[in-house]
């Protein structure tokens, strides 16, 4: 076999095994909006929002217990992430990355401003006041952040066959908010900060691909997941709760009541799929980009519509499910392009 | 903090419409499948790289 066939047979090993973990991504990304939706319910914020409630009003509430509860998935999935590097024999690697903050660990930093505060907060905003299905699929419209950012930043290639792929999702994304707002104008009940919440997470989200991309030319992924979950846990843990407490909101006493069996056990199974997902997700980028990795990692609003009727039993509206689709149909545009035009990943 | 009655029966209720039986349950162990299998996949992906 002469050189160019292994190169050939190398790139498209690389191509398979990238939407591998984009779709590992898509599949427990999916399935992380069951335990991400039953811990509301559960005590301490169940009891936390009522109290909150009474004095600040429902959004405010919702907000603050938000922030608690992500707080808490940071923490396990710091947990699950030590079990994968662990288990991978990475911990060298991480003190070594962890050392070297100027070139490599300041981009996890900065993704975790993104990713942590601005888009999962945003999800878990969205998840309170419009609900499971409406959250999973809302943020879909941000691998076009993470792929326009990433052009125009470090020049990642994005073919025609991307942009259409990404149209459709653009298209699927206003079918869902405006099919959404539509169906609530109807009801008189227009829950904007639910709305604000799915835009949160889709601009968090893909700003945090194009950055990450960024940080994965120089360093591996599953150190620099768990670099950037832990910069995460200290802007939540040594930042914001602390703040929120100073503003007079009872954090640390409700942090301290949610060592209940029930709560740890579903905050534990939320850590798993999120962190296992976000390691898949990070991966996936030095493979194929960050584009189609958002891309196909987008499946996720399939699989998350698919979990919630699998387990809850929950038929989505209409619109969300033509919304969905049209960003499914998106998703696999990019699946299917050739893996000649995946070659080189960047322009030049 | 001990889960109130409210509490477990919105938890339960979450549940009670499942097509599938015990479905807490059941959720947890296909995470537990799927994170198995993502990690074996992991160790293959860290000898093959």
């Amino acid at each position: 076999m002469d050189l160019q066939a292994l190169k050939t047979q190398e790139h498209k090993r690389r191509v398979k095994i990238g939407f591998m973990w984009a779709f590992f991504c898509a599949i427990l990304w999916g399935i992380w909006y069951i335990p991400g939706t039953v811990v509301w319910v559960l005590n301490p914020f169940d009891a936390m929002y009522s109290e909150i409630a009474a004095t600040s009003g429902d959004g405010i509430s919702l907000v603050v217990t938000a922030v608690l509860i992500t707080a808490f998935n940071a923490l396990t999935v710091i947990l699950a992430l030590m079990v994968w590097n662990g288990v991978l024999g990475k911990f060298g690697e991480m003190k070594r990355t962890l050392k070297e903050f100027h070139p490599c660990s300041k981009w996890f930093f900065l993704a975790a401003i993104f990713g942590g505060p601005m888009a999962i907060l945003g999800s878990f905003i969205a998840m309170g006041f419009v609900g499971g299905a409406f959250a999973a699929v809302a943020a879909l419209m941000y691998p076009v952040i993470g792929s326009i950012l990433a052009s125009k930043w470090y020049g990642e290639k994005i073919t025609r066959r991307a942009y259409t792929g990404i149209a459709f999702i653009i298209a699927g994304g206003f079918t869902i908010f405006g099919g959404g707002v539509l169906t609530e104008l109807g009801t008189g009940n227009i829950s904007w900060i639910g709305y604000l919440g799915g835009l949160m997470a889709a601009a968090g989200w893909g700003i945090e691909g194009a950055i990450a991309g960024k940080g994965l030319d120089i360093s591996e992924p599953d150190v620099s997941l768990t670099i950037r979950f832990i910069a995460e846990n200290i802007i939540w843990w040594i930042i914001i709760i602390p703040l929120l407490a100073i503003v007079g909101f009872p954090m640390f006493k409700y942090a301290i009541l949610a060592f209940e069996p029930l709560t740890l056990l579903t905050l534990i199974f939320a850590g798993i799929t999120f962190g296992f997902c976000y390691v898949a997700w990070y991966k996936s980028f030095p493979l194929i980009g960050v584009g189609r990795g958002q891309g196909i990692g987008n499946l996720y609003g399939l699989f998350a519509v698919i979990f919630i009727f699998l387990f809850f039993g929950d038929m989505p509206a209409w619109t969300i499910l033509l919304g969905g689709a049209l960003c499914l149909v998106g998703s696999s545009i990019m699946f299917s392009e050739s893996t000649e035009e995946l070659e080189s990943l960047r322009g030049d | 903090m001990v889960q109130t009655e409210a509490a477990m029966e919105a938890y339960n209720a979450y549940w009670i419409n499942s097509p599938l039986p015990a479905a807490s349950t059941l959720y947890m162990v296909l995470i537990l499948i799927i994170a198995i299998l993502a990690l074996w996949q992991a160790r293959t992906f860290v000898s093959k790289f």
